[in-house]
């Protein structure tokens, strides 16, 4: 049987249909891929899965937890998608949850005599402010004078890490333990429906809110133009500074807001951890880009993506515990996901086809 | 087999092609079975219009094509080029019309490049002897140690023959090679043809237009359509009407019917307009004239002298570093895009692919003229009911074929892209209308229409800026007629006054003729 | 002080060695933004593979492998699939924290006393040279060879050099493999000269100002030496700025972490202020970042 003759050819428009073919193969591939790291710790893959799951799903273990690290998820995702689709390329999600911890927490200690019913809501807006107002700088940086958004971010990300140290560690928010702050006053945690924290409904409302906003709204048309084609937007009159500062301080308040659902959210938090553990989500953020990316930034798409990919991250500290493997395998599959993912956007330019046989 | 050209000697036949035949995908035949042979010490220009299967040949015979039947010889020996690389060692040159060099790096740089003969550690000093020689051989004068990006559009052209014969080429092909020049350019090159021929090379000219020039140092023209040799002629024998008669096929209309339209009032004025070029030197250095409602006036240039910049601060997409821009009465000189659209000015981008957006559907992109609307958008909501309503109407009018109007605009021809752009402008243009290139590139047909709708603008009253390459076009459509040199416009002159020569010689820096 | 400025002079060779690889392959038009897990992932490699060997030696040639690999499936993603550069690039920094994390932190803790790192005078790493002499070849083969002048070309119009019968293919996948072994050296070198201990991430960010650093220079390889000597200095004195200013001058620690990220933002827009820009942006290479596609 002779192989049949393929050749490569150039991909004019990407249908959704086939965008989402693309997705779903590099998440079977990661898969694999990381089926064959499992074997190599030693453990069965089938096992493995049946154990993130069973543990993550379960609403006497990992249910609450996964629920809560999923909307988590599912916030810094979108703050990651709004500006991507203007073509900036918001890495500084991390940097920016940092100042809206800062943010929320500034609120929380200057006011906590404060109702619930007020301080909430105030702590959600300063958490959003200074998560807006660190994307816009470099929204503003980006378009005014070009300067490269990924470079920057990753600075501000690293700045602001410090200024959380700052304030922490020997500083003015140092609680009795002196590597951790100060527990949040009650007032401040959020309330919970069930054991699940209100911000759990508002995440997903935002990811509808955002879906009508990109596709119904003036704003959202002008928002997909400039990221499909600078100059024609231009040409329409377009104003890519406002575009870009909107899109990033948005981007930035969600952001912001989700310091609050993360440490107000989650009772065993309640104050700011030690700097592995805040570093540690911190660096949770990044996955909202790879959950961004796979879900071809669609922020209703988002919604099952987060949660799958938090029960991942919740279920896979289950085997650490049972099955005695190393820490931090959630993060390898994140990464392998990832490197699949971008090979696989090669389909996104080029379809390999038969070659038919000429007469 | 390399060096098969060495030692040729005048007359001898060169480049022989039996047969060439070419087809391509939806079954077109670019080549038809083409016979084609050139001499050394000739010129032998080959004449098509778009589409006639010019570039196809060209590119065969640079070997980025292979033909699918057909054989070329050289000198009696059968080749076949898999790659132009094969062409080079050959000893075929191809001086492109979009230079094929690197602005970044200097004159000697780039003529040494990739040179099969250069060292590990290359010997810049032997290299400049020896282009010097050449230099001298062919009367060439070039700077080999400036950077190509400050080189004007002749001397580019120059560094690329130069490139050609450093690596030994005997045959040289050009492709459109007087598009980018200046009149006073053209001929400098034309005399530069004629030295070449006088030695063994052999030269052959591609064109398209700009006949009456090429022809003059032509010893054998070739003449394709539809993939056919129609016509061989020699220069004694070729005048400019049957030239195009063999191109186009039937008599050819030279004139565009304009119309009698009385002209209102001043709808734009410009006073001592001035910008900058993205390189951030003054590009446009103090223009000034008005545009009455139903007038047309055209800007003839060589691309690179301001008329660009002009365009692009009447829209609003540049700043105007000096003077002021009155529109209607009012001082527009600072207002934004978005304004200048409210107020009814429309403006045809010269690159049809960067003014739509080719991911979005036909829809989409009429709607980039009418999100700002109140009619279209409700407090931040588009409606797009309304705007699909529209732009049926629209795209139905301007006659732009497609599946649906929900099709994807990438799947546009370029014609039918540019009738997008047009649907998507023009009904939403009032009283001033700027078209920069707007036939450029386009087909027969497309271009027929393009310039019918531009008519009809005019009788509708609107005052159109037309910036065009195409010196025939300007001459014909406007109504007043400025040359841009430089940034300045050497003259302002009207129509009837207008001859082609001294516009041509206005738009290389000739001054103007009037005291 | 000499301590100070010897481990200043150990940083600057942490940011020349990862930023005069990048500058190789950005010369030839591919962006990495991935150095940070280039470098960190030659760490890990190079430690671990220290630590089991015993032996240093093993350990830097592991990291250098390790980067050059690195660097090829940045080319293989970005060269051959072409996926977009950033994404590409990402994509590897967000894998190597994973891995590298999953690796090498069960690790943590300082190298045995038994595996020490030659130091001249006990301060100053014999590397330090190696890095300078590196600054001066790749200048050299940059503009006096004829591969300078290939990979030059490639990186402003891949296309034209192709017609000259150039293989851009060849000369980026080179380069990339270049820019991946520097890097792999970068974070070897790193872990077990200078810093000797394994923490989590322990690169802190480093490969990303490297990165900068690259912008800075504006791709000139002697104004890359400068830039690295400055911001050298700076982390250095970020870290123990005590040297300096003794008691901290009552200033808390983060603040003086934060300084080289600051300055590199300060420096980022200074080379882009309208002043600078048009020169910054003819010296950039024109393809920088756009995949190549053979027509």
């Amino acid at each position: 049987m002779r192989l049949p003759r393929l050749k490569l050819e150039r991909v004019l428009v990407l249908t959704g249909r086939d965008a989402v073919k693309i997705s779903a193969a590099s998440i079977i591939v990661a898969f694999v891929i990381f089926s064959i790291f499992l074997l190599l710790e030693g453990a069965d893959a089938i096992e493995a899965y049946r154990n993130i799951f069973s543990f993550a799903f379960n609403p006497r273990l990992g249910l609450v937890t996964t629920i809560h690290r999923s909307m988590f998820l599912l916030l810094v995702t979108l703050a990651f998608i709004l500006p991507l689709k203007t073509g900036f390329w918001n890495v500084g999600v991390q940097g920016q949850f940092y100042l809206g911890t800062v943010g929320a927490f500034a609120v929380a200690y200057a006011l906590g005599n404060l109702p619930a019913g007020v301080l909430i809501p105030l702590m959600m807006v300063a958490a959003s402010l200074f998560g807006a107002g660190y994307g816009a700088i470099a929204g503003f940086l980006k378009e005014k004078w070009g300067v490269n958004e990924v470079v920057l971010t990753i600075m501000l990300n690293n700045i602001a890490f410090w200024l959380i140290y700052c304030l922490v560690i020997g500083g003015p928010w140092m609680g009795i333990s002196e590597s951790e702050s100060r527990s949040l006053p009650a007032s401040a945690m959020a309330p919970t429906i069930g054991k699940i924290p209100f911000t759990v409904p508002l995440a997903i409302a935002l990811s509808v809110i955002f879906y009508f906003l990109l596709t119904k709204s003036s704003i959202g048309y002008q928002i997909r133009c400039y990221g499909s084609n600078p100059s024609a937007a231009k040409y329409a009159g377009m104003n890519p500074l406002k575009l870009l500062i909107f899109v990033t301080a948005i981007g930035g308040a969600i952001a912001g807001l989700s310091a609050y659902h993360m440490w107000a959210g989650d009772p065993s938090f309640g104050r700011i951890p030690r700097p592995e553990g805040y570093m540690g989500i911190g660096d949770f953020t990044f996955w909202g880009i790879i959950v961004g990316l796979v879900c071809l930034l669609n922020p209703i798409a988002a919604i099952p993506a987060s949660i799958f990919i938090g029960s991942l991250r919740e279920g896979g500290a289950i085997l650490v515990r049972r099955l005695g493997l190393t820490f931090g395998l959630d993060n390898v599959f994140v990464g392998i996901l990832f490197l699949t993912f971008v090979a696989f956007q090669f389909f996104h330019r080029y379809k390999i086809i038969r070659v038919k046989k000429r007469r | 087999m390399s060096g098969l050209l060495e030692g040729v000697r005048r007359g001898e036949t060169v480049l022989e092609a039996r047969g060439i035949t070419k087809r391509f995908p939806g079954g077109v035949i670019a080549n038809d079975h083409i016979d084609f042979e050139v001499k050394a010490g000739e010129v032998h220009a080959v004449l098509g219009e778009n589409g006639a299967g010019k570039t196809t040949l060209m590119n065969i015979l640079f070997g980025i094509l292979q033909p699918d039947e057909g054989e070329i010889y050289i000198r009696g020996r059968r080749v076949e080029f898999k790659s132009p690389l094969d062409a080079i060692k050959l000893g075929i040159g191809m001086v492109h019309q979009h230079r094929k060099l690197i602005p970044a790096h200097t004159v000697l740089e780039n003529i040494i490049l990739g040179h099969p003969r250069t060292e590990k550690i290359p010997n810049m000093k032997r290299a400049e002897g020896e282009v010097k020689e050449l230099c001298r051989k062919y009367g060439f004068e070039i700077d080999l140690n400036a950077r190509v990006w400050q080189l004007s559009a002749g001397e580019q052209q120059l560094v690329e023959i130069l490139k050609a014969l450093y690596r030994g080429a005997k045959l040289l092909i050009f492709d459109e090679p007087t598009s980018v020049l200046t009149p006073l350019e053209t001929e400098e090159f034309l005399k530069s043809l004629r030295t070449m021929a006088t030695s063994e090379l052999a030269i052959i000219p591609f064109i398209t237009h700009k006949l009456p020039e090429v022809l003059r140092v032509s010893d054998r023209i070739t003449i394709l359509r539809r993939g056919k040799v129609v016509k061989r002629l020699k220069r004694e024998e070729a005048t400019m009407e049957a030239l195009a008669e063999y191109m186009v096929g039937r008599e050819v209309l030279f004139r565009v019917k304009k119309p009698e339209v009385k002209m209102g009032e001043e709808v734009l004025r410009v006073e001592n307009l001035s910008a900058l070029s993205d390189r951030g030197i003054l590009a446009l250095k103090g223009v000034s004239f008005s545009i009455r409602e139903g007038e047309i006036f055209g800007i003839a240039g060589v691309s690179g002298n301001g008329q660009h910049e002009l365009a692009e601060v009447l829209a609003g997409l540049r700043k105007a570093e000096g003077g002021r821009i009155v529109f209607q009465g009012r001082d527009i000189t600072r207002a934004s895009v978005l304004e200048r659209l409210k107020m009814g000015i429309g403006y045809i981008p010269p690159e049809r692919v960067e003014a739509s957006i080719g991911g979005f559907s036909l829809v989409e992109n009429i709607a980039m003229n009418l999100w700002y609307e109140e009619e279209f958008s409700k407090r931040g909501l588009l409606n797009y009911r309304k705007i699909r309503e529209y732009a049926e109407k629209v795209i139905s009018e301007f006659d732009v074929v497609a599946p649906s109007v929900e099709a994807k605009a990438a799947h546009l021809s370029g014609g039918n892209l540019q009738k997008l752009i047009l649907a998507r402008i023009i009904p939403r243009t009032m009283r001033l209308l700027i078209a920069n290139l707007p036939t450029h590139g386009l087909d027969v047909s497309a271009t027929e229409f393009v310039r019918n709708e531009l008519m009809a603008c005019k009788k509708e009253g609107m005052g159109i800026l037309l910036i065009s390459e195409d010196l025939d076009e300007v001459l014909q459509m406007s109504d007043r007629i400025a040359p841009i040199y430089e940034g300045r416009f050497v003259s302002i002159v009207p129509a009837e006054k207008a001859r082609k020569e001294s516009i041509g010689a206005m738009m290389a820096g000739a001054p103007s003729e009037e005291p | 002080m000499w301590p100070f400025i010897a481990r200043c002079l150990e940083t600057m060779t942490i940011f020349l060695f990862a930023a005069l690889g990048e500058l190789w392959n950005q010369r030839s038009g591919v962006l990495n933004v991935g150095i940070e897990g280039v470098m960190l992932l030659g760490a890990a490699s190079g430690f671990v593979t220290a630590i089991h060997s015993g032996s240093l030696a093993l350990g830097f040639i592991a990291g250098i492998i390790v980067g050059g690999i690195l660097g090829l499936l940045h080319g293989l993603l970005s060269i051959t699939l072409k996926v977009d550069q950033v994404i590409s690039g990402m994509g590897i920094w967000i894998f190597a924290m994973g891995f590298a994390t999953w690796w090498a932190d069960k690790y943590s803790g300082p190298l045995p006393a038994s595996l020490s790192s030659p130091k001249i005078g006990g301060m100053l790493s014999p590397l330090f040279f190696l890095a300078l002499t590196l600054v001066f070849i790749v200048w050299f083969i940059l503009y006096r060879t004829s591969l300078g002048l290939k990979i030059r070309s490639v990186g402003e119009d891949p296309s034209v050099a192709e017609a000259t019968g150039i293989n851009v293919t060849r000369i980026r996948y080179l380069s990339v493999i270049v820019g991946g072994l520097l890097g792999g050296l970068s974070g070897a070198f790193l872990i077990l000269s200078y810093l000797r201990v394994w923490s989590h991430i322990p690169t802190s960010g480093m490969g990303w100002i490297a990165l900068a650093l690259v912008f800075f220079s504006m791709w000139k390889p002697f104004i890359l030496l400068g830039g690295a000597l400055l911001f050298g200095t700076i982390w250095q004195f970020g870290v123990s700025p005590e040297v300096i200013f003794p008691g901290g001058l009552g200033i808390p620690l983060g603040v003086y972490r934060m300084l080289p990220f600051i300055a590199t933002i300060i420096v980022l827009m200074i080379i882009l202020s309208p002043k600078f820009r048009r020169k910054w942006g003819l010296a950039k290479p024109a393809a920088l970042g756009l995949p190549y596609v053979k027509e």
